[in-house]
């Protein structure tokens, strides 16, 4: 496996640039997506202050591992990078997150 | 935070609830009417020429790697040559097309249209809810901050003693003009006119506008100049070897 990597490393990747944008795509929304319910949820949980953040981060981890899982833990067949899938739109989804968040609290604990 | 604050329910009634959904509306409304008076702008020969000679030698610079380097080279002068290249853009060419486009009202009149859809709906919105919604707590975001935020975050309730999470409805209005970008994406679709930073950068970068075409192609032809060749074929034995040696791993 390592031997191919170093290979492969050293060609210049063949790679769709409209597929990749399709794929990086679906995986913005499904981040939105679950950004925003993970907000419902949390709210309706009533976590509060720093639980309510780890939950965010760990929902989100949640996310790059079922992404991987839907590329079949080859990332090199479907994006440029292992980045796409782990890392990127992570801090993106935060506002709608705190939205949602505060909005599913507010209505259910405070109220 | 001994003990909670009480909050009416007429606040949830008639505050949080009515400003989000009037903040989704707007950005649907938005959405329509910035599709509504999109000029619909003709295509000028000369411009959709050099967006594809741009495209074709975009296409030449990611697959260069395909082909040999003697092709590699004599595609490339076709692009580049300072003589009669598709990408080569004589000087004073390039000044005429920039005082073109200053002159060119349309150009104008769309970005201030977009930039007039972006300010007004926001300011009246802003308008409305300091107006109608402030002086007392509307929500209470569910983690602490310092007290400095106090200003910004409680204006018009002036009490020291009151907990800086509880916030008034102008922060619950920022906290949806943040956070229903990903909203509005999700419901309208990528190309939202919500997304303003990003037009705006689309704008400036120039690609499908014929913005500033000249520009563009002069980047290219440079890109493409610079560009060091690399065959590939040399090397994918090593891949193919590679290849084989886990396929027959695998077996």
């Amino acid at each position: 496996m390592a031997t191919q990597d170093r290979s492969a490393a050293d060609l210049p990747a063949i790679i769709n640039a409209e597929n990749l944008q399709s794929n990086m795509k679906s995986i913005y929304y499904s981040r939105t997506f679950l950004s925003i319910i993970g907000g419902v949820v949390a709210g309706i949980w009533g976590f509060t202050s720093f639980t309510g953040f780890v939950f965010y981060f760990m929902v989100m981890l949640a996310a790059s591992f079922g992404l991987a899982a839907k590329a079949k833990f080859s990332a090199g067949s479907y994006f440029d990078s292992w980045n796409r899938i782990l890392l990127d739109g992570i801090l993106g989804g935060l506002m709608s997150f705190v939205l949602f968040w505060t909005f599913a609290y507010d209505i259910v604990h405070i109220f | 935070m001994a003990d909670d604050l009480v909050l009416d329910t007429a606040i949830r009634n008639w505050v949080l609830v009515p400003l989000s959904v009037v903040m989704v509306l707007i950005g649907i409304l938005r959405y329509f009417v910035s599709k509504l008076t999109r000029s619909s702008q003709n295509p000028d020969a000369k411009a959709i020429k050099e967006g594809q000679a741009v495209i074709r030698a975009r296409n030449l610079r990611s697959g260069s790697h395909l082909i040999p380097s003697k092709s590699f080279r004599s595609r490339r002068i076709y692009f580049t040559n300072e003589e009669n290249g598709l990408l080569y853009v004589p000087k004073e060419d390039a000044q005429k097309a920039q005082a073109q486009m200053f002159q060119d009202p349309n150009m104008a009149m769309d970005m201030m249209k977009k930039n007039l859809s972006m300010i007004i709906p926001q300011t009246l919105t802003f308008a409305w809810v300091n107006f109608f919604f402030s002086g007392f707590v509307a929500a209470k975001i569910p983690f602490p901050l310092t007290p400095r935020f106090r200003a910004m975050l409680q204006n018009g309730i002036d009490l020291s003693t009151v907990d800086v999470s509880y916030v008034s409805s102008r922060s619950w209005y920022f906290l949806n003009l943040f956070g229903l970008r990903g909203f509005f994406s999700l419901i309208l679709g990528e190309e939202n006119a919500t997304d303003d930073a990003q037009k705006m950068m689309q704008m400036s970068g120039g690609g499908g506008f014929g913005f500033n075409a000249s520009q563009s192609l002069g980047v290219e032809k440079d890109s493409l100049d610079i560009l060091q060749h690399e065959w590939a074929l040399p090397k994918m034995e090593h891949r193919a070897k590679d290849v084989l040696k886990n396929l027959a791993k695998k077996l």
